[in-house]
């Protein structure tokens, strides 16, 4: 089943009037359960695929389907909720929410989504457990490591079971042990919840763990290959 | 959580909190120690002139109130009384002669208005008694007169010396009378002081021809508010012949300040307002530039626009009450001693006492002004977040998490 489908996908922003082509024709699928990496050099579109199979911006040219819906022309309003029920973020700088405790930060997009106190919190504290993060749970993000982050920040990505989690650069920002353990939980969630991963980095340990590598060079993919485990 | 995370981000910044809070706070004293000194100040100006010789409501012959001429008398004030005793939540009445005419010592002379008075009656209607601060008051004696302090100086005349009153009688005459200064009072108005003199019921009837005729009846109700209820029941009780007044017809301009003032009140507000709005504005701006980033990770993560944007009106409301409350409660605490000691403005006292007020002022906080000074504070910091809050929902997630 494709979770992500893009057809001729262009975007062109314009930089002091002057349009700068980021992506250039890129049609792709993404199948259930796949753990995909996008590499490529700085500007070649990584993160502006990425965004646009996030639902954070929308095409010049082009379609994106998630779950077989066309999401390029949904309204700011529709993006929103789509984000909320469908997609999990990981960001390279983490972006906890400052003032809310770790289990407060998981249970966060529940509350975007009206599940009850009680329900959410069950939920939160179970993946926490899971992620191995529990402890952490009244800590808020400046008491912890920025690994620990990462995993409270991952941890918040998965608990509403969305359909895909889009992680940008999620090791820029970490040590390489630290990094190696984040790619080890991602996998592991990958593996036992079958969620599927895009990957947006140029981190080298991220790209040799791809199950399949997508390699962007100026707007276009130039290589797309699966890689046997 | 969405008020769990508005209250912990107004304390990120908390000295950026601290300073608003401050300023909400001091505009709020602001508002409420000004209301409550003016509404003071109007409450004892109203409550002088009722107080001195006003009262709630007034009976005269038709006519009286234009033209207070000896000829314009209660032809009948048998009936009025009776209708008066008749009417219920009438506390106190009292039986009056009012006329204008000179008041002569051996040195010197002034016009007057001449108030012949029951002193039994008149003293549970008016202040006049206690007001006395030389000699006493009327005791019913014959050619005794109580004159302001103003016009004892004037005259120069103390107590026990003799003055020669003087007014157009019944007839057309000048009716001319002695009498003896058996007390001089000094009320709120120096103006009163100069121009009001009383003497007993039965000798200003006698020298002015009235015969058991008086010119006024002054009542005290139960209730000032009943005050149009009364004179209804009271107008309907007599004819046409007569004029029932409340005190809102008998003093116009007063009436007119007051309302003058709760329309002023609101130019305060809004001028607290507007140096507040900014505050608040310019801090909440301040707040949501610095948080740029997150709320494009609060977008990205699937927060509503509608969400985002209460969440910043919450995080200005909570500022906006809290200082609203410890504001309240600071100008309470200062209130509180004033509203009892009073605050003594006798520095000003000519131009208060020819204002008609005390010189000591006693701050009066009503319910309306809590209201709204409770009420208005956090609606300003609820309305100077507006223009932050929809600054904030306009950022395009994607922009707003790569900003630095």
């Amino acid at each position: 089943m494709e979770i992500i489908k893009t057809i001729d996908l262009e975007k062109t922003y314009r930089d002091n009037a002057m349009p700068v082509h980021a992506l250039k024709g890129i049609s792709l699928a993404i199948k259930k359960g796949e753990y995909t990496v996008i590499a490529g050099p700085s500007g070649s579109g990584k993160t502006t695929l990425l965004n646009l199979i996030g639902a954070l911006d929308k095409p010049t040219k082009g379609k994106v389907f998630l779950e077989g819906e066309d999401i390029s022309r949904f309204s700011r309003n529709q993006l929103g909720e789509l984000r909320l029920n469908k997609i999990g973020f990981v960001f390279q700088a983490f972006n906890l929410v400052p003032v809310l405790s770790s289990l407060e930060n998981v249970e966060f997009t529940m509350m975007l989504k009206g599940i009850p106190e009680r329900e959410r919190k069950e939920r939160a504290l179970a993946i926490m457990q899971e992620l191995s993060i529990d402890m952490l749970a009244d800590k808020r993000p400046n008491e912890m490591s920025g690994g620990q982050q990462q995993r409270v920040a991952v941890a918040r990505a998965i608990v509403n079971n969305p359909s895909i989690v889009l992680a940008d650069e999620p090791t820029a920002n970490l040590d390489t042990a630290t990094g190696s353990d984040l790619l080890d939980l991602m996998e592991q969630m990958n593996r036992e919840r079958n969620i599927t991963f895009v990957f947006s980095s140029h981190d080298q340990q991220v790209i040799k763990r791809a199950k399949r590598l997508l390699t962007l060079k100026d707007g276009k993919i130039v290589e797309d290959k699966m890689i046997e485990g | 959580m969405l008020v769990k995370l508005a209250w912990r981000n107004i304390w990120r910044n908390a000295r950026r909190s601290m300073i608003i809070l401050l300023s909400v706070i001091v505009g709020l004293a602001a508002i409420v120690l000004y209301d409550s000194i003016s509404v003071g100040m109007i409450r004892q100006m109203l409550d002088n002139q009722i107080g001195a010789h006003v009262s709630h409501i007034q009976v005269h012959n038709e006519g009286f109130s234009d033209n207070k001429i000896i000829q314009n008398y209660i032809p009948d004030p048998e009936k009025v009384e009776a209708a008066i005793q008749n009417t219920p939540h009438i506390r106190y009445y009292s039986k009056r002669v009012i006329t204008f005419g000179i008041l002569s010592s051996a040195y010197s002379s002034s016009g007057i208005s001449l108030i012949g008075i029951d002193p039994g009656k008149e003293e549970q209607v008016t202040k006049i008694k206690e007001s006395i601060i030389e000699g006493g008051y009327l005791s019913g004696k014959e050619h005794e007169i109580v004159i302001g302090k103003q016009l004892a100086e004037k005259l120069e005349v103390g107590v026990g010396d003799k003055v020669v009153a003087m007014a157009s009688a019944l007839s057309g005459n000048i009716g001319s009378e002695m009498f003896r200064v058996a007390g001089i009072y000094r009320t709120f108005s120096s103006e009163f002081d100069k121009t009001h003199i009383y003497v007993n019921l039965p000798g200003a009837q006698k020298m002015l021809e009235l015969g058991n005729n008086i010119s006024e009846f002054a009542v005290i109700l139960d209730d000032l508010d009943q005050q149009q209820q009364i004179k209804t029941q009271l107008a309907a009780a007599l004819n046409d012949h007569y004029e029932v007044l409340t005190y809102k017809e008998l003093l116009p301009l007063l009436v007119m300040q007051v309302e003058v003032y709760q329309e002023s009140i609101f130019i305060f507000y809004a001028i607290i307002a507007v140096a507040m709005i900014f505050g608040i504005i310019n801090t909440m701006l301040m707040s949501v530039f610095e948080r740029i980033r997150e709320f494009g990770v609060l977008m990205a993560v699937g927060m509503k626009n509608r969400r985002l944007f209460w969440m910043i009106l919450l995080e200005a409301f909570f500022l906006g009450t809290l200082g609203t409350g410890i504001g309240f409660v600071i100008s309470y605490l200062l209130y509180l001693p004033l509203s009892n000691s009073g605050i003594n403005l006798s520095a000003f006292s000519d131009s208060l006492t020819s204002f008609g007020a005390g010189t000591t002022i006693y701050p009066v906080l009503t319910v309306e002004s809590v209201i709204s000074a409770l009420l208005v504070i956090p609606f300003i910091a609820v309305l100077g977040a507006v223009y932050p809050a929809f600054k904030a929902v306009r950022l395009e997630p994607m922009n707003a998490i790569r900003y630095v």
